[in-house]
């Protein structure tokens, strides 16, 4: 009797559960650009900037009947979580971006709208941003993306009073970047602050120097598919010059044990251990957040210094262009998107950038410099980017995302020996580039 | 895996115990539990293990970049894990760091444990102390000692006798040796508290007679003490061993696998291909050959130990 009546018991456990599954499955599936809930998502990554970016929503849903939603993802992991989402239900109308190859793969998935049809209709969606800048987020010739946020062009920052101490001028070619990195030495302090730990801080100075030895063309080749791009006379002349650069110890022995993220190289120069640093703009209000009394009084920044006999234009500028909102094609609102991103270039959205140190890209920018709260800094930044004739954008994200991995690695290993110069190019050559 | 045998141990078990216990099927029991009490936790380990494991193993012999349908490509991706040298690095260093870690952490825990199962003064206190490790987060941990080894603001710095440049986690040796190092100190006082919890277990009668018969603290310790913590150690490497080849967070945090793949463990270059380069069907073959050699590892392990057979310790006491 008792095993017989255990029989349904257990059916209806089972069924009980497995509709209980099924059910919350499918509750999972609201909210997104495929089903229709009468608005649009904009997914950002989550960090300090997101206070503009409801903002600009608020301001777009005062006028709009279709309302925008700002969705977040926090920190370092947007990227993963984008990849895992774009391409199901809960996918948003509009994400935040860093152009170039971080969207190619959607691109060719065909997920993305091209904006050609929004920009024929209102010819300032292209016409008021930077020109170097819009064309970051152009693949196959086609525009798919928006400028938002900032620039952030990299730089090589200094501590002035360590360079006065050891008789040194903010270099402005690269013998001199030599030649203050022996004097340097002699002072007892390492030249130059590397976060090897993070690799990409590293990466950074191969972007540079292929850039003034070559010109962006080798680079925009290597990625465009050319594979001999890396065997190339310039290719190997600027891995000499790294070498050497490591050679004579500008970065001391022990830069892959330092990293950027936790503070380590950032605190190097602000407490006169190093003398300069190569990184993004983000850094000055970095500093001013971890050592504001050194941000304030001592740190110096200047651009890459030349490289004599190169290829490339001393101007061009290399970093993150941008970064961008591009839209999907599935969207159900494309007008709202596009009277959207309209306020991507109004002086609003300008000024508020500003306000919190980005330095957005847009040809309204400049009026409201002298305003903002580093206005000297910002200057700088914005007649770099205006001035520059190409602005490299930084290689892992040029190159599709699954090859930053790989191209870590070659950096990393190239920079501490464990790879010469044909290791690296053969590692370099072995990079997906679609 | 472990913990399956040993709960289907019992009914095989030692013939004292049984003889105690009357029979599982005697018709006496009262409110025996059915199957249906293990109908939720079998559904849901089919649901999220069983499951997706067999999905992995399909995965395993596509190509997929979590955007474009999948596409079937056959052993491809198999193949290419034979020839890839950082996969063969990455099953060494996983072994390499495994071994380190029982061989490190094993003694040092059975002293600690056997020391803190005594009556010293302010033992309780210190017990405490050397417990905080395991309470902390791994990825708290791998934080905390990333920030105090860097070379120029740590410890490094003020004790450059012993770290020299202080380049720990660019060369290779000395980040296997933080790796083990920050595993053994977080995971030590797990072990030591099993060892703990096994010496007080050993009956004081025993010590006693040692005594009379002249037995120093030494011989105690080599021929009672040990002996009687045979079966506890086998659960605690066992824990170890399983522990080593799935460690992640470690790697993730304090070396991210580098310098270039000199501490590319194979669970880390399983999220580094799947992840990271979106390669989902190499990550699925790697994922699966862990699965496999784990298997084979803790069966080896059960078989040699002796684990299948052993027989309640308690038996050769009274």
């Amino acid at each position: 009797m008792k095993t017989r009546a255990r029989l349904p018991r257990l059916v209806a456990t089972g069924a009980t559960l497995a509709l209980g599954l099924s059910l919350a499955a499918c509750g999972g599936g609201n909210g997104g650009a495929s089903s229709d809930d009468g608005k649009i998502h904009v997914l950002v990554y989550g960090d300090a900037s997101n206070k503009v970016e409801q903002r600009i929503v608020d301001t777009f849903n005062k006028t709009s009947d279709v309302k925008a939603v700002l969705d977040t993802i926090p920190g370092a992991d947007y990227q993963q979580k984008l990849q895992t989402i774009i391409n199901t239900p809960q996918a948003p109308d509009v994400f935040f971006n860093w152009g170039g190859g971080s969207i190619k793969p959607f691109v060719k998935g065909d997920l993305l709208l091209p904006l050609d049809d929004f920009i024929k209709k209102n010819p300032d969606l292209k016409e008021k941003f930077l020109p170097s800048v819009f064309d970051s987020a152009v693949v196959d010739g086609k525009p798919y993306g928006v400028p938002m946020r900032g620039t952030q062009p990299v730089l090589l920052f200094h501590n002035k009073k360590v360079l006065e101490e050891a008789g040194v001028q903010p270099p402005k070619t690269w013998d001199e970047l030599l030649d203050a990195v022996g004097k340097l030495k002699d002072e007892g302090v390492t030249p130059i602050a590397l976060g090897g730990g993070d690799v990409w801080p590293t990466q950074m100075w191969f972007q540079y120097l292929y850039d003034r030895i070559a010109g962006p063309e080798l680079f925009a080749k290597a990625v465009g598919g050319d594979k001999s791009a890396w065997e190339s006379a310039d290719s190997k002349k600027a891995l000499d010059m790294i070498k050497e650069l490591v050679d004579a110890g500008a970065f001391g022995k022990n830069y892959d044990s330092v990293k950027y993220t936790n503070g380590g190289s950032v605190q190097l120069v602000a407490s006169g251990k190093a003398g300069f640093e190569l990184m993004g703009s983000w850094y000055y209000s970095q500093q001013l957040t971890d050592h504001q009394e050194f941000a304030e009084k001592d740190l110096g920044y200047t651009a890459f210094p030349s490289v004599e006999g190169g290829k490339g234009d001393p101007a061009n500028v290399a970093g993150n262009t941008n970064n961008y909102y591009s839209v999907m094609k599935k969207t159900k609102h494309p007008e709202a998107v596009a009277e959207f991103l309209k306020l991507m270039y109004s002086d609003e959205f300008v000024k508020a950038q500003l306000d919190i140190g980005n330095l957005p890209t847009t040809t309204n920018t400049d009026k409201f410099i002298d305003g903002s709260g580093t206005p000297e800094y910002s200057r700088f930044q914005y007649d770099l980017v205006a001035d520059a004739p190409s602005f490299q954008l930084s290689w892992d994200q040029a190159y599709p995302q699954k090859a930053s991995s790989d191209l870590h690695k070659a950096v990393q290993q190239f920079f501490n020996g464990q790879l010469d110069t044909d290791g690296f190019v053969k590692a370099m050559q072995a990079l997906p580039t679609e | 895996m472990t913990t399956q045998i040993t709960s289907a141990r019992p009914a095989a078990g030692p013939r004292k115990e049984s003889r105690r216990r009357p029979p599982a099927s005697s018709a006496t029991t009262v409110g025996r539990p059915g199957f249906a009490w293990a109908l939720p936790a079998a559904l849901f380990f089919a649901l999220f293990a069983i499951v997706p494991l067999i999905m992995v193993a399909v995965l395993s012999f596509m190509s997929w970049d979590g955007i474009s349908p999948p596409e079937f490509v056959g052993t491809d991706n198999w193949s290419r894990l034979v020839d890839d040298p950082v996969m063969l690095k990455s099953i060494w260093l996983t072994l390499l760091l495994t071994v380190l870690g029982v061989v490190l952490q094993t003694p040092l825990s059975i002293l600690l444990g056997v020391w803190a199962a005594g009556h010293q003064r302010n033992r309780a206190v210190l017990s405490v102390i050397y417990f905080i490790p395991l309470l902390l987060s791994a990825t708290a941990v791998s934080v905390l000692w990333r920030a105090l080894l860097d070379p120029n603001f740590g410890i490094p710095a003020d004790a450059t006798w012993l770290f020299g440049d202080g380049n720990l986690f660019g060369e290779q040796a000395t980040a296997i040796g933080v790796l083990a190092f920050v595993s053994t100190w977080q995971f030590t006082p797990f072990h030591t508290l099993i060892y703990q919890g096994a010496a007080r277990a050993i009956p004081p009668v025993l010590y006693q007679a040692a005594e009379i018969d002249g037995a120093g603290r030494y011989r105690q310790f080599f021929h009672i003490t040990l002996p009687q913590l045979r079966t506890s150690m086998i659960t605690s490497m066992i824990l170890m061993i399983v522990g080593g080849l799935t460690t992640f967070e470690t790697v993730l945090i304090l070396t991210q696998g580098g310098p270039g793949t000199d501490t590319t463990i194979s669970a880390y270059y399983m999220y580094d291909k799947a992840f990271k380069s979106f390669d989902y069907g190499t990550g699925s073959a790697i994922a699966l050959a862990l699965v496999v050699a784990s298997t084979i590892i803790s069966l080896i392990v059960v078989r040699v130990s002796g684990y299948d057979k052993m027989r309640s310790s308690a038996e050769g006491v009274s």
